[in-house]
């Protein structure tokens, strides 16, 4: 019961969020240079012939009225269909505009959902990786202030931190596909694919859990029911791995939360380096091609896995720590 | 004490700090203790009270360590114990109370899971059903009401007082043969902290348990132990049986001790005078609500009655006090006072203005008239700003003064209150918490206020600071005619200085009366129990064992319908219960709110014990 | 009594000569004792007057080809020559001076984007937290949208629509970035509104406006700002991920992301061109981040009242 009153509030608010966002993205592609009418029907394509797909696609009504006609068809579960890409899959924009495949458009939805599983199979990867790097780093840090532990995880933190991505995924990819020849870089042809974007990204992320680690673990230990846990007969093994750590999650939930972005934002950057086929190359030639109702469709995407995350990050959290409503 | 059964020794025991050699913060300590018996320790803050409790059982952190001594149980050295052995004794043999509850399990988990895991962590071949069984077991023992229940509850479901029962459940569990309650009672309020010093004299016969008893209230020890040892920066320079301490103290610190104590009761004692005077405040049937979000609903509200029509003229040039337990509404009544807050019903007049009805620039002109000091005096204070500047914000605030003219009132108010005119360009950091008090005096001071509403304004101050500022606010009421309101726990602090006293019960105020009738003679039960709770060495009118009550207050969300104290009165009359008591003027000016008092003969004098 | 106050002042005055500081100064002082701000603030000068002032005074031009030059080796690599210390690209030209300038538009976009993230969020978020009720409703609603995007698809959308001009990316980046400053603010607004001395000010009389401009402001702010220096090194990354991606300042104009995105095509052969300023970029921002890490350090142990 209370389950469902937070969800229903959580989600009411996402819904807001997603709203505003929605008008935001709409407004802003309406507004930057570029014709959607001249992309679609092609470059070669006489005025006529643009005029009336314009007036066909309603781009000519002011912005509110398609901003309605856009929420009615998303209502609906359709996000419209892409400019540029066929249904078949293959690339339209060199079709001449009397071609019939133009009017054979791929649907926005099933773009995205198809490559959804490999992001997401990248991203989790990812982060099982930067955990595997950060809790060792992190809580020996946090156990040990000023000590080597501290420095070590301090300076690993400055350096993981400085590295820009698409570089460290070019020099990896130069060492260990090209030099080495031990793991895969360019393009998805099975699990092993994964490996290297995945690397790169937990390299990204790591920092931030890190820090976030040692400073919530040294702040727990200062704690109270810490100090007096060895006088109550509990043994340090115990106090630290049953309650520094538990206790220390929480900040590391709601990191995850808010970092979440910048975590799809490197997904994008990635996959693109590595030619990896997911959300986030589609995103860049999504961009590249002008690609609108692609471009809008993905926004709209993203931010509600962001909305309906944070609902579950908030909701793991005051499953951990019951003073956190949810 | 008798050394043939001393079930722990302490022997030569000293602790310094790391980084220097030469610190001391236990000097050579020895004592023993005597198989179930009650040993005192009393203390000032800084004496090594806590260090004390903790080098016993080898619990020092990062700075401190151990310099010489041993600490024997039964026969083991503690200070030379392998890890596992310690941990036979520790937590297990020798139990542990630490003075803050409220932080001494993790947040994150029910409170019965946790003493089942320390008991599981310390005793070897025991199931976990037959640990629940055992802890379930203490709590019932403690009277934690509906233990079942509150097994599974996390520790901020719990009040202090309750949260301090579950900690002595957590280190009697074990059935230990010694037990460190290391100032147990400091963070409670003072009935909570009686009922809690009557719980642990009742434990000890039923669990035969011998207690290391620190305390910083030498009251306190005095109830309860068999023997005090007194300890001054980190050396016992005193040992005796509580008689002997108090009526004939051996060593210049402990008469200085005693001496400081402040005296309630007494045939020598008795509070100032109250006097007639025209009303400079007139509150008049104030209530506040606070609308709280109901956890786990949609938009569900818990209305929260902090303060449910209170009424009280405060007298021109009077001291009067308001007393009460934390949740009686005594913070908000006095934000209410100040007017941070506006009552949703009632009025308060100062003056004869209507608070609410003035506009907001003769509000802010009003404002001038009635200052509210607060209670913390290091985090009331801008960190950033130079003390004079702090001084001067006021007149800034408050009208067009020439640069030279604030300055000039700025210094004469530093004067006035006995600040250096050097500290003007200084910042406030390092200063004093007497000084720091004596610069939000002086801010209030700049605006010429007739009223001052001191919110525990003193509570964080040590006694000789205390006295010296009661000094100050004495003279300026002599050369200004100040008014003051003090809002206080400290029954001590008010008999010494109120005129008349309020006491507060769940938003109400349940009596009024000048200050000799009421610790002398108090009408409402709650008064009494109120009274009985406070720990003192002179001849206590108001036995706990007599007066005392069980339980806390309900929660201001659920105020029981008719007399608000009945849930708690030990003697209720059936119509308590649908009938709420007004206030009834007494013969000699009190009023009271209670149905056993008739307009004409004065209340019944009972006693719990006969009572129930 | 006024003997007794000059006798409670002594402590105070004798207390060290750092109780006497503002916590800001306090802050820096604490970062400037630890040796990896120092050495953080060292390289970054250095290397930050190199920028200014090398290209200009060596003869070399950043973007004039040299086909016979073509593909030289780094120092230590090929021949022991300081002419080209990092090499030089597929057309000759020099790698170090092209790093050089790309660091000047990367410290620019950085340092700018940084100023406008903090006087939008640090604006908005004060605002939020004091005010509350529904204009805290609404910019935390804003904010969350706005986090619910990930910046750097923000500015992929924007500037790929758009002409990416400097003022653009800065615009583009301070527009999408600003959010987390606006919770930091709010937060601790939220927690400086309820202190006790601001419960002083209160009933001394002083309004909202003196209240936040003189006391919340100068006490939330600094803080806040000097770990921004941490995001400087964030949005140089940005950058030049924007100028790898051909979003960035355009070319001839050498970026990070540019001079990288060019030499991963002849990676195979000459592999310095892709990673060699890519070591220039990734030593830059430890030291960026070595000094805004000290800082943070610096700014929590002065909060938690250990300094």
């Amino acid at each position: 019961m209370y389950l469902l009153i937070f969800l229903s509030r959580r989600l009411l608010q996402g819904a807001a969020v997603l709203l505003i966002v929605t008008f935001a993205i709409f407004t802003l592609l309406r507004v930057v240079p570029g014709d959607p009418a001249r992309l679609i029907v092609g470059g070669m394509a006489p005025d006529e012939v643009v005029e009336q797909k314009a007036e066909e696609l309603g781009l000519n009504d002011p912005i509110p009225v398609q901003f309605i006609k856009y929420l009615g068809e998303i209502a609906q579960g359709d996000l419209g269909n892409s400019f540029v890409r066929a249904r078949s899959g293959s690339m339209g924009g060199a079709v001449a505009f009397d071609d019939p495949s133009r009017g054979d458009r791929a649907e926005v939805l099933d773009l995205i959902i198809e490559r959804v599983p490999l992001t997401l199979q990248l991203a989790g990867l990812a982060v099982l990786f930067s955990l595997i790097i950060s809790f060792p780093l992190g809580v020996a840090a946090g156990l040990n202030p000023g000590a080597w532990q501290d420095k070590l995880a301090f300076f690993a933190g400055s350096i993981f931190v400085s590295v820009p991505n698409f570089w460290l995924g070019i020099v990896l990819a130069l060492l260990f596909s090209v030099h080495l020849g031990i793991l895969p870089s360019i393009g998805y042809k099975g699990f092993e694919y994964t490996i290297l974007p995945a690397f790169v990204l937990a390299i990204e992320m790591s920092p931030f859990i890190i820090r976030t680690l040692s400073v919530s673990i040294a702040q727990i230990m200062q704690e109270e029911f810490i100090s007096v846990a060895p006088l109550r007969g509990l043994m340090r093994s115990r106090i630290v791995g049953a309650h520094a750590i538990r206790n220390a999650s929480i900040p590391l939930l709601n990191l995850f939360g808010i970092q979440l972005g910048s975590l799809l934002g490197g997904v994008l950057v990635i996959e693109f380096i590595f030619d990896y086929p997911g959300l986030g190359r589609l995103t860049i030639n999504a961009v590249l091609q002008r690609d609108f109702p692609l471009i809008q469709g993905i926004a709209i995407f993203i931010s509600a896995m962001f909305v309906f995350i944070n609902i579950a990050v908030d909701l793991a959290a005051s499953f951990i720590d019951p003073r956190l409503e949810y | 004490m008798s050394g043939d059964k001393a079930i722990l020794q302490v022997q030569g025991l000293s602790v310094g700090l790391r980084n220097d050699p030469s610190a001391r913060i236990l000097d050579n300590v020895s004592f023993e203790l005597g198989a179930g018996k009650v040993l005192g320790v009393i203390g000032e803050a800084g004496s090594g009270k806590t260090v004390l409790a903790r080098a016993i059982v080898r619990g020092l952190t990062e700075p401190l360590t151990y310099e010489a001594g041993q600490v024997f149980y039964g026969g083991d050295d503690i200070s030379s114990l392998s890890p596992k052995r310690l941990a036979d004794i520790r937590g297990n043999k020798i139990g542990y109370i630490g003075s803050n509850p409220a932080g001494a399990l993790d947040p994150t988990l029910p409170v019965g899971e946790q003493i089942v895991e320390k008991l599981l962590s310390v005793s070897s071949g025991l199931s976990r059903s037959a640990a629940k069984k055992r802890v379930l077991e203490v709590l019932f023992a403690v009277r934690i009401p509906s233990a079942e229940v509150r097994f599974h509850e996390y520790p901020f479901q719990f009040s202090g007082g309750m949260m301090q029962r579950v900690m002595i459940v957590d280190a009697l569990v074990t059935n230990p043969s010694v037990l460190i309650a290391d100032n147990i009672t400091q963070a409670l309020d003072v009935t909570v902290a009686a009922q809690i010093i009557r719980l642990i004299q009742e434990l000890r016969d039923k669990f035969s348990t011998a207690i290391l008893f620190i305390s910083s209230s030498l009251p306190v020890v005095e109830t309860i132990a068999d023997e005090v040892l007194v300890l001054q920066q980190g050396k016992i320079i005193e040992q005796a049986t509580p008689s002997i301490l108090i009526n004939a103290p051996q060593h210049d610190y402990t008469m200085s001790l005693l001496a400081r104590l402040p005296r309630i009761w007494g045939a020598d004692i008795s509070g100032p005078e109250a006097s007639d005077a025209p009303t400079l405040m007139a509150i008049e049937d104030v209530h506040r609500t606070y609308m709280v979000r109901k956890k786990g609903t949609f938009r569900g509200m818990n209305a929260v009655q902090a303060v449910r029509g209170v009424t009280l003229d405060i007298r021109e040039g009077e001291n009067i006090g308001i007393v009460g337990e934390s949740g009686c509404g005594k913070s908000t009544l006095t934000r209410l006072l100040a007017w941070l807050e506006t009552p949703e019903q009632g009025t308060i007049r100062f003056a004869g203005e209507d608070l609410s009805r003035l506009s907001r620039q003769e509000l802010t002109k009003l404002r001038q008239s009635f200052q509210l000091l607060l209670q913390d005096p290091y985090s009331s204070l801008p960190s950033r700003m130079a003390v004079g500047r702090i001084i001067a914000e006021p007149l800034l605030i408050h009208g067009s003064f020439k640069k030279r003219e604030i300055r000039d009132r700025v210094l004469q108010a530093m004067d006035e209150v006995g600040l250096d005119r050097a500290l003007e360009n200084q910042l406030t950091v390092g200063l004093s918490a007497g000084q720091r008090q004596r610069i939000n005096i002086a801010r209030a001071l700049v605006l010429e206020p007739r009223l001052l509403i001191l919110d525990e304004t003193l509570s964080a101050l040590d006694q000789v600071e205390q006295s010296k500022l009661f000094e100050l606010f004495d003279k300026l009421q002599q050369k200004h005619g100040f008014t003051y309101i003090f809002i206080s726990h400290d029954m001590a602090l008010v008999r010494k200085v109120c005129h008349r006293v309020a006491v507060m019960y769940l938003g109400r105020i349940v009596e009024l009366a000048d200050n000799n009738a009421l610790f002398e003679d108090p009408v409402h039960p709650y008064s009494k129990a109120l009274l009985s709770a406070v720990p003192t060495l002179d001849d206590h009118p108001f036995k706990a064992q007599e007066y005392l009550l069980e339980g806390e207050p309900p929660s201001p969300v659920d105020i029981p319908t008719g007399c608000s104290f009945r849930s708690r009165c030990p003697v209720a009359l059936a119509k308590c219960e649908t009938n709420d008591p007004d206030a009834r003027v007494l013969v000699g000016g009190g009023q009271v709110s209670c149905h056993l008092v008739d307009e004409n003969q004065p209340a019944p004098n009972y006693q719990i014990a006969a009572a129930v | 009594m006024s003997d007794t106050a000059t006798k409670n002042q002594a402590p105070g005055q004798a207390a060290s000569a750092a109780s006497m500081l503002t916590p800001t100064q306090r802050m820096l002082r604490e970062a400037w004792s630890k040796p990896s701000f120092k050495f953080g603030f060292f390289t970054f000068t250095v290397l930050l007057l190199g920028a200014l002032l090398y290209p200009e005074i060596s003869s070399i031009d950043p973007t004039k080809m040299n086909i016979k030059a073509r593909h030289t080796p780094p120092l230590l690599i090929g021949d022991w020559s300081w002419a080209h210390p990092l090499g030089t690209d597929h057309l000759g030209r020099d790698l170090l001076v092209r790093c050089l300038v790309g660091l000047r538009y990367s410290v620019l976009i950085g340092c700018a984007t940084v100023v406008m993230m903090f006087i939008v969020g640090c604006g908005l978020g004060l605002l939020s937290g004091f005010k509350g009720k529904y204009t805290d409703t609404i910019i935390m609603r804003i904010t969350d949208a706005q986090l619910s995007i990930p910046m750097i698809i923000l500015a992929i959308a924007i500037l790929g629509v758009s002409r990416p001009t400097v003022p653009a990316i800065i615009l583009v980046l301070g527009l999408s970035g600003w959010p987390l400053y606006a919770r930091v603010a709010r937060s601790v607004t939220l927690s400086e509104k309820s202190k006790e001395y601001i419960k002083g000010q209160r009933v001394l009389g002083a309004s909202d406006w003196r209240i936040i401009f003189l006391f919340v402001a100068p006490a939330v702010l600094p803080p806040i700002a000097f770990v921004a220096v941490l995001d400087v090194a964030r949005m140089m990354i940005f950058e030049s991920i924007l100028g790898f991606l051909g979003l960035g300042v355009q070319p001839p104009t050498p970026t990070f992301g540019n001079i990288i995105a060019d030499g991963r095509k002849y990676l195979l052969n000459a592999w310095w061109i892709a990673t060699m300023p890519g070591l220039f970029l990734l030593f830059t921002l430890t030291s960026l981040n070595l000094m805004g890490s000290a800082l943070e350090g610096a700014r929590n142990n002065v909060l938690r009242g250990t300094v």
